[in-house]
């Protein structure tokens, strides 16, 4: 049986967006561990569980990473929703990643 | 946790100087943002594209060789003894007491060093801890496995100087999708004796209760005169017996006897100091050191715990003054050694003439009626011994019982389904022998 349309979606009301990320981590050292720490503090607090994030060890899936063709680590990249982009680095400056995850950097308090 | 680097994350051989290296990755990394980053000091790694590894910046590398001596270091101030097995079995990482246990005993009582198997390390143990080591690998696989989180078992060992008796623990931990198990040992032999010697009043007060508890289960305790009964419980004391522990070998002096409550120990007969065979089994209906009564301080084999449960004990010297002095208890001990005997003969004609299902019919039955449960642990290798035939035997025979309904077999339990079913498929020595009924 057809659902019925609400009339919420008739009206075309806004549908929760999950962003999907894959940020490349070298083990447990040290830049990795502080960008996996940033990145889920962000997550946390700006997108409330609407998000995938996979954490990819390069030391353990090198080829994965260079077939991804990530030349440095830690780097984080936003799959979807598209335009991807990505940010290097330790993720400690919010605002870049922010940006980076197509969120207004005015959240930022 | 590895204390070593992963080998892909090594700089290459050639960039001997930070200098060299901070060079090699200007030239692999172009990007702005990439290098921006590098010279923030913000990356851990760069990928090789000619050996298509991450190589790891020396701060990184630094960084995780600190850390990794930092866990080293709080591994060995650990006053137990700890190591870390990899999803194979194999010893990854021990702490200094469990190096200096396996120093001083020589690999004795499962103690290995690192690049060892501790599974293969099990199957290499004597005939005296065999069952007892296959447990524990049981126990390990299941860990690796995931089947369940802790393993916990008691272990005695011979060394040199005597033996030793101690606390295995296996714990699994998930790490990188690979499971490892941290297996821990604490040595229980010190603490057993204190307890054994420490006797304040009100431990005695409560000890007496608990004896009077345990005691009263053991058919042959309570068949005694009341009179007898009480003489006798301020000579016992009660104990746990645990699977796999071995209370006597043979030409050793028995220095306690034991009266079960609800626990099962196998009597075993062992052939050229390593093929062992099942004989006898006692439960709550008997005691074991009976032989002491005939004259004899020795004893003729061995007396496997084969089901967890509690008993009493008693000093071998004083079971003496206490068998000298009581018509009772000597008369309860004719009749059970005369029930023992009779067991022993049956078994030996069974072991020759009937089928093994039938056998293993007989053997859960008489395990079932000493024990509370429905449930036993067991492993193939263990009903092999306890039969007396091969494991592949014990697999059909198990199988075909399964196969009827009568018992449900997982790997390293049984359980009873059809107790009236399970009489049937037994042989006829199972009504000869039964305690009950």
């Amino acid at each position: 049986m057809p659902r019925k349309r609400t009339r919420a979606r008739a009206a075309g009301a806004p549908v929760t967006t999950v962003v999907v990320m894959r940020l490349y981590v070298a083990g447990t050292a040290p830049n990795s561990v502080k960008a996996i720490a940033n990145l889920q503090a962000i997550c946390g607090r700006y997108l409330k569980g609407g998000y995938k994030l996979e954490i990819v060890d390069v030391c353990e899936y090198p080829r994965r990473a260079l077939a991804d063709g990530v030349l440095v680590t830690p780097s984080l990249a936003k799959v979807s929703p598209s335009p991807a982009s990505n940010v290097i680095g330790n993720l400690s400056d919010r605002r870049s990643v922010l940006a980076a995850l197509g969120l207004p950097a005015g959240m930022v308090e | 946790m590895s204390p070593e680097l992963p080998s892909a994350a090594r700089s290459p051989a050639s960039l001997t100087t930070e200098a060299a290296f901070r060079d090699w990755v200007r030239r692999i990394v172009t990007g702005a943002a990439e290098l921006q980053a590098f010279e923030a000091g913000q990356l851990d790694a760069v990928m090789d594209p000619a050996t298509g590894s991450a190589i790891l910046l020396p701060e990184a590398q630094a960084a995780l060789q600190r850390s990794s001596r930092l866990v080293q270091s709080a591994f060995d101030a650990l006053p137990g003894e700890v190591s870390v097995l990899d999803a194979a079995g194999t010893v990854v990482m021990t702490n200094m007491a469990w190096r200096a246990f396996a120093a001083a005993h020589g690999g004795a009582g499962l103690g290995i060093c690192e690049g060892a198997n501790f599974i293969a390390a099990c199957r290499k143990v004597g005939a005296a801890e065999r069952v007892r080591a296959a447990a524990v690998a049981a126990g390990l696989r299941d860990v690796l496995a995931g089947a369940r989180k802790l393993f916990r078992s008691e272990y005695v060992c011979r060394i040199p100087d005597g033996h030793c008796r101690f606390t295995l623990t296996i714990a699994g931990i998930a790490q990188d999708g690979a499971r490892h198990a941290l297996v821990t040992r604490e040595n229980v032999s010190e603490r057993k004796r204190a307890r054994a010697t420490s006797g304040s009043g009100r431990a005695q007060g409560s000890r007496i209760t608990a004896v009077a508890r345990a005691g009263a289960s053991n058919r042959l305790l309570a068949a005694l005169p009341a009179k007898d009964y009480q003489r006798l419980l301020a000579g016992l004391e009660p104990v746990k017996l645990t699977y796999g522990e071995v209370l006597y070998e043979p030409g050793e002096r028995m220095r306690h006897v034991y009266f079960p409550s609800d626990c099962v120990v196998s009597l075993l007969t062992v052939v050229e100091g390593r093929r062992v065979l099942e004989v006898g089994l006692v439960g709550r209906e008997g005691m074991l050191g009976s032989r002491l009564a005939l004259g004899f301080t020795v004893s003729s084999g061995r007396a496997l715990v084969q089901g967890t449960g509690t008993a009493v004990r008693m000093k071998s010297e004083r079971f003496m003054q206490e068998f000298r002095r009581s018509p009772a208890l000597r008369r309860a001990l004719l009749r059970f050694t005369d029930a023992l005997m009779l067991q022993v003969t049956y078994n030996a004609a069974c072991n020759r003439f009937h089928l093994v299902e039938a056998r293993l019919a007989r053997w859960l039955l008489m395990t079932r009626e000493r024990t509370p449960g429905n449930e036993f642990r067991l492993t193939h290798e263990f009903l092999a011994d306890m039969l007396g035939v091969r494991r592949a035997g014990v697999t059909t025979a198990a199988s075909a019982l399964q196969r009827q309904k009568l018992i449900r077999y997982q790997r390293g339990s049984i359980t009873i389904l059809d107790q009236q079913g399970l009489e049937v498929a037994a042989c006829s020595c199972y009504r000869q022998v039964r305690i009950t009924g």
